[in-house]
Formats: C-alpha cells, sequence, structure tokens
C-alpha cells in the first residue's frame, strides 16, 4: 500500500477527541510521524488533563506508528511555540499542520460576554495564528508545507455563535492570504468546514441545530444530506481522508482553498463573489437607490430571520 | 438633502476620516443625530487624538444638522459600552450602528508578531462585537435597528495582510451571525466590501488590486472581473472618493430594504455589488466513507482537474 505522508511529520492540534483524534490516527496510517496535541480541557475550553493526548498517541504506536503527545495549549503564543519545538525534538523537522482544536461558548450576540468573545476567538481565530507563525520557518526552510487550518460552516452565520464565527469566517480569510505567501515555498494552506457528531458539536441542543438548519435553508446553504442519514454519517472520521489527502505531497498547488469534508462529500466552496452590480457614472443618490435597488440588487434577496411581531 | 432619517440616532465607528466620514455626513443630511466617534489613532492604531471626530461634528453641525463627537476605543468594552451609552445618555436612544473604524499592520506571515496580528484583529473585528452586543441589547428591546459593517476585499487574499484578512472576514462572519441574531426582532446587518481611496488603502480605486503571487488576482476570485470602462465621471468629485460608498451605507440604514440582512454588499466608485455567500461549487458523494485510494482519484478530479 502506498503511504501518502511517510517520512513526514505532522502537528495535529485538539487531536485527543473527536475530527483532530481521527485526522492523527489516518496521517500515522498513511505514515506519518504525529505530534498529537491536546490540551484535554472540557469543550468550554476550561481544564488540563494529559489522559486524551496519551490515549492517542498509544492507539497510533498500538497500530505501529509513531507519535509524541504534546499538552499545549494553542492559544497562547510561546505555548504554540513549545508544540512545534515537540515535533523539532522528536522528529526533527515538521511538515504538516492540522488545526482541529477548538471550543464552544455560544451566546446570542446581545448576551455574550467579553470572555466568551475573547477564548473562542484565542483558540480558533489566534491559534491558527500562532500555530502558522510558529511552523512557517521550518517549512520554508525545507521548501514544504502543508496546512489544513479547521473553520466552519457556522461561518456563513448560524444563531449565537457570533464568536465562533468571526473565528471560523475568519480563518478562512488568513487561509487566502497566508496560501499566496506561501505558495511560492510549497507550502499550501487550505480550510475546511468539517462536521460530524463529536463532544463539541454534541453540545449543541437538537432545537438549536434545527434553528439553525431552517435558517440555512431559507437562503439556500442546506447541505447535501442524505434525507435520513444513518449514524455512520456523523462519524467524525468522514473527514480525514479529505483532511489526509490535503497533507499529501499529491496536493500540490491546491491551496488558498475551502472544502467541505463533512459526512459522505468531499465539496469546494467558492469564495464570496458578486452575483448582481449596478453602474453609474456618479455618485449615487439615495433617491435613485431607492428605485433601482429593489429591482436590481436587493430583488429576491431573502431575510433569513423576517421580523417576527412580538410574544403576547 | 432628504427626510428619510428625521428623529433617528446613528452612531458612526471610525466617523472622523474616509468612509465613516462621508457615511456619518449623509446620514446627517437625512436628518438622522450623530455620534460621531473616532480615536483618532494613526494608520496602526497608535496615537490619539480629538481632532478627526470634532471636525467632522462640525462640519455637520454647520450644515445644519446634529452631532457629537465621542473619542472611545471600541476595541474595548468598556469603549464599545461607553460610546453606546454616550450616544443614549444624548439623543435618549440608537437606531443606526455603522462600524468603521479599523486598522492595518500588514506583513508577511512569517514576519508577523503577535502584537501585529491581534491589533489588527482587535482593532477591526472585536469593535465590531463590542458596539454590536451594547447596540443589538437595545435594538433587540425596541424591536428596531440598522447596523453596517465596513469590511474589504482583502478577506478574499491580500498578500502581507493575513491579519487584516482575518479580522474582515471575521467581521463578515460576525454580520452573518448579528442578523439570524437579531433578524427577528426588525433589525437587518449587513457589510459593505468597500473600496475607496481612504487613509488606510490609499491609491485610486483602480488600484486596489495587490497581485496575487500565483493564481487568479483577487477580483477575478470575488467575480467582479474587469470593471466597466467609464469614460465618463459626472456630478463632481471622482470614483475614487469615500464619499461614494455613502449611499448605499446609507440606503442600508433607513427603512427602505427589510429583506436585505446578512448580506455582503460592495462599492467601488459607481458600481454596487452583492456579494453571494460562498457556495458548492463542486460536490463528490458516495454511501459511506471514502478511502485514500478514492481521493487519489476524486480529489483532483473534483478540482477540476479531470471531471
Amino acid at each position: 500500500m502506498t503511504k501518502r505522508v511517510e517520512g513526514k511529520v505532522a502537528i495535529v492540534t485538539g487531536a485527543g477527541r473527536g475530527i483532530g483524534r481521527e485526522v492523527a490516527l489516518w496521517l500515522a496510517r498513511d505514515g506519518a510521524k504525529v505530534v498529537v496535541n491536546d490540551l484535554g480541557g472540557s469543550v468550554d475550553g476550561t481544564g488540563d488533563s494529559a489522559t486524551p493526548a496519551d490515549l492517542v498517541v498509544d492507539e497510533i504506536k498500538a497500530e505501529g506508528g509513531e507519535a509524541v503527545a504534546s499538552y499545549d495549549s494553542v492559544a497562547d503564543f510561546d505555548s504554540a511555540a513549545n508544540i512545534v519545538q515537540t515535533a523539532i525534538d522528536s522528529f526533527g523537522q515538521v511538515d504538516i499542520l492540522c488545526h482541529p482544536a477548538g471550543i464552544l461558548r455560544d451566546r446570542m450576540i446581545f448576551n455574550m460576554t467579553e470572555e466568551e468573545w475573547d477564548l473562542v476567538l484565542q483558540v480558533h481565530l489566534y491559534g491558527a495564528f500562532n500555530m502558522v507563525r510558529n511552523v512557517v520557518p521550518h517549512m520554508i526552510k525545507n521548501n514544504y508545507g502543508r496546512i489544513v487550518l479547521f473553520s466552519s460552516g457556522s461561518g456563513l452565520g448560524a444563531s449565537g455563535q457570533g464568536n465562533y464565527a468571526a473565528a471560523k469566517e475568519g480563518m478562512v480569510g488568513f487561509t487566502r492570504a497566508v496560501s499566496k505567501e506561501l505558495e511560492q515555498y510549497n507550502i499550501m494552506v487550505n480550510a475546511v468546514y468539517p462536521g460530524g457528531s463529536t463532544r463539541m458539536t454534541d453540545t449543541v441542543p437538537q432545537s438549536t441545530t434545527e434553528l439553525r438548519q431552517q435558517q440555512r435553508e431559507a437562503v439556500g446553504l442546506a447541505a447535501a444530506n442524505p434525507s435520513q442519514p444513518p449514524p455512520e454519517y456523523r462519524d467524525p472520521a468522514n473527514n480525514a481522508p479529505k483532511v489526509v489527502y490535503l497533507c499529501s505531497e499529491a496536493a500540490e498547488g491546491i491551496t488558498g482553498q475551502v472544502f467541505g469534508t463533512s459526512g459522505w462529500a468531499l465539496s469546494l466552496y467558492s469564495p464570496r463573489h458578486v452575483i448582481k452590480s449596478i453602474h453609474k457614472d456618479g455618485k449615487w443618490t439615495l433617491d435613485e437607490l431607492d428605485k433601482l435597488v429593489p429591482l436590481s440588487l436587493g430583488s429576491g434577496l431573502v431575510n433569513p430571520v423576517p421580523v417576527e411581531p412580538p410574544r403576547s | 438633502m432628504g427626510n428619510r432619517l428625521e428623529g433617528k440616532i446613528a452612531v458612526v465607528t471610525g466617523g472622523g476620516r474616509g468612509i465613516g466620514r462621508g457615511v456619518a455626513k449623509l446620514l446627517a443630511e437625512e436628518g438622522a443625530s450623530i455620534v460621531v466617534n473616532d480615536k483618532g489613532t494613526e494608520v496602526d492604531g497608535t496615537g490619539a487624538s480629538n481632532i478627526p471626530a470634532d471636525a467632522v461634528v462640525d462640519e455637520i453641525k454647520s450644515s445644519g444638522g446634529n452631532a457629537i463627537a465621542n473619542y472611545a476605543d471600541v476595541s474595548t468594552m468598556e469603549g464599545g459600552e461607553g460610546l453606546i451609552q454616550a450616544c443614549v445618555d444624548n439623543y435618549g436612544q440608537i437606531d443606526i450602528l455603522v462600524n468603521s473604524a479599523g486598522s492595518l499592520k500588514d506583513r508577511m506571515i512569517y514576519q508577523m508578531t503577535e502584537s501585529d496580528f491581534d491589533q489588527v484583529v482587535r482593532n477591526n473585528s472585536k469593535s465590531v462585537f463590542t458596539t454590536t452586543k451594547f447596540a443589538g441589547i437595545l435594538f433587540r428591546q425596541q424591536r428596531s435597528g440598522r447596523v453596517v459593517n465596513m469590511v474589504a476585499d482583502s478577506g478574499l487574499g491580500d498578500v502581507g495582510r493575513s491579519n487584516y484578512a482575518a479580522a474582515t472576514e471575521g467581521i463578515i462572519g460576525l454580520t452573518r451571525t448579528t442578523a439570524k441574531d437579531l433578524g427577528k426582532y426588525g433589525v437587518t446587518a449587513n457589510a459593505i466590501s468597500a473600496m475607496a481611496e481612504t487613509r488606510l488603502f490609499p491609491g485610486a480605486v483602480d488600484q486596489h488590486r495587490i497581485p496575487a503571487i500565483s493564481g487568479p488576482s483577487r477580483d477575478e476570485r470575488a467575480g467582479i472581473g474587469p470593471s466597466p470602462e467609464i469614460p465618463t465621471w459626472s456630478g463632481g468629485g471622482s470614483p475614487d472618493d469615500a464619499e461614494n460608498v455613502a449611499p448605499l451605507a446609507v440606503y442600508l440604514c433607513t427603512e427602505a430594504a427589510p429583506n436585505i440582512n446578512g448580506y455582503v454588499l460592495g462599492v467601488r466608485g459607481g458600481s454596487l455589488y452583492v456579494y453571494s455567500n460562498p457556495e458548492i461549487e463542486n460536490v463528490v458523494n458516495k454511501w459511506g466513507n471514502f478511502t485514500m485510494e478514492e481521493m487519489d482519484v476524486l480529489f483532483p478530479k473534483m478540482m477540476g482537474y479531470g471531471f
């Protein structure tokens, strides 16, 4: 069997559980030496325990792979540097970075605290910067690298996730910019919208999931899901083959993209792009916009959450 | 001069210069009373000065409008809360929030410091959270409100600007969420990807094309394509003026478009745009998880190398 990432060194953040764990296992099966990074925190980001990372390292070793555990937080710059140093100290280099580590602090925008905003951005978005900034010098030196940042379809807007959407869609902007800076060094940087039943997603109430699905459908964003998906459809392992491919040499030339890796589909997302335009050889007036926008730019646009009468 | 916003109260962050200034003035021309917020920093977010906000307040007042200045640093919770509180203290309410404050500090990723990243994300993105949170509390109670957030197509990927790309694309994520959190209360929230000659982005609109090292240009990826040739620019000003962004922004602040909520729109000179969300361009499905061997074949095909 061909080993796609044979001899490569991979760092996987949040690899102790869920999607990160599957990515770490699949990378190891295809020949990578893996730094299994996991703070061992709870879903809301508090606490730490070495156990989850150790268990995944044991699993990889039991399958004949090579792995080392790392318990540092991605949310702090110097601590993230320690994760990269662990890869260098253990395996001498770093070729692959996957950043699925994440937490949730869902709250409606008008109730969200500063701490809820800061914590979510720190782990997801600053975590992406902290990890990328620290691995990139090593990748540039070797003129090789593969980076996969785990964004989320929630960046497209999901009620109660202003912090998460800002972090995750911000990560997409970050991916696009960094990909252009690093392609000349043969470093490919992509983002994925993953999915699956994980400890983190399982904290979201069913009613919330249903509401978000309705809102997505209202603006034509419904995913191509089977109508009655069996439980395996939500297996976090479904993300792994797509991510491992992006981490392989074969992915050369694929950079700055967003892929949907959830479920049994692999999808390529476009960037937001212009769908309608109007032009004038001068500055617009409000009178003109009042007349024209409903017939042109605004025509067919749907409010995903139209106004409701107050509850009596 | 109109009266579309007679009796309305608007807060404009970054209202002291550039796009924010243009929006503040046009809101006032339509009858709104304005809180012009500007910390008066340099482009990189350092320093402070009352001069920019005061100057715009003077301009508005000399044209017969109502305005007060506010110099709060909206990248802090205290600043965001203080700004909304100052608005309510002075005018008794808030109806419109325009977030135009921002800063820029360009660096390649391999040279960027923690502080370069943090400052740009705070000044551009967290500042939208702090004001939206506190305005949102009141919008929800009164069951009306308008939010317009200024963003940029740098979020589609500009070399040397990964911090700003993270911040501005993050604002879009936040805008989409704000639209959903507050839509049922009669609030709309939209983003405008604005291009104009400003202090942050000097140069004519047509020069706002930073070449990619490889691959399609930002404009091509954004689906903009070459701007239509406009042989003349009539009615004064120039296609590069920051004031060109104001009409669309103010339009979104009126009652005219309750259906436009959670969208990204764009302005470049006299060209106005609506953007799609990211959309699935290509998809392969299977009943079951893919194998790596299937990925080897399907991935290149899905990328357009073989279907």
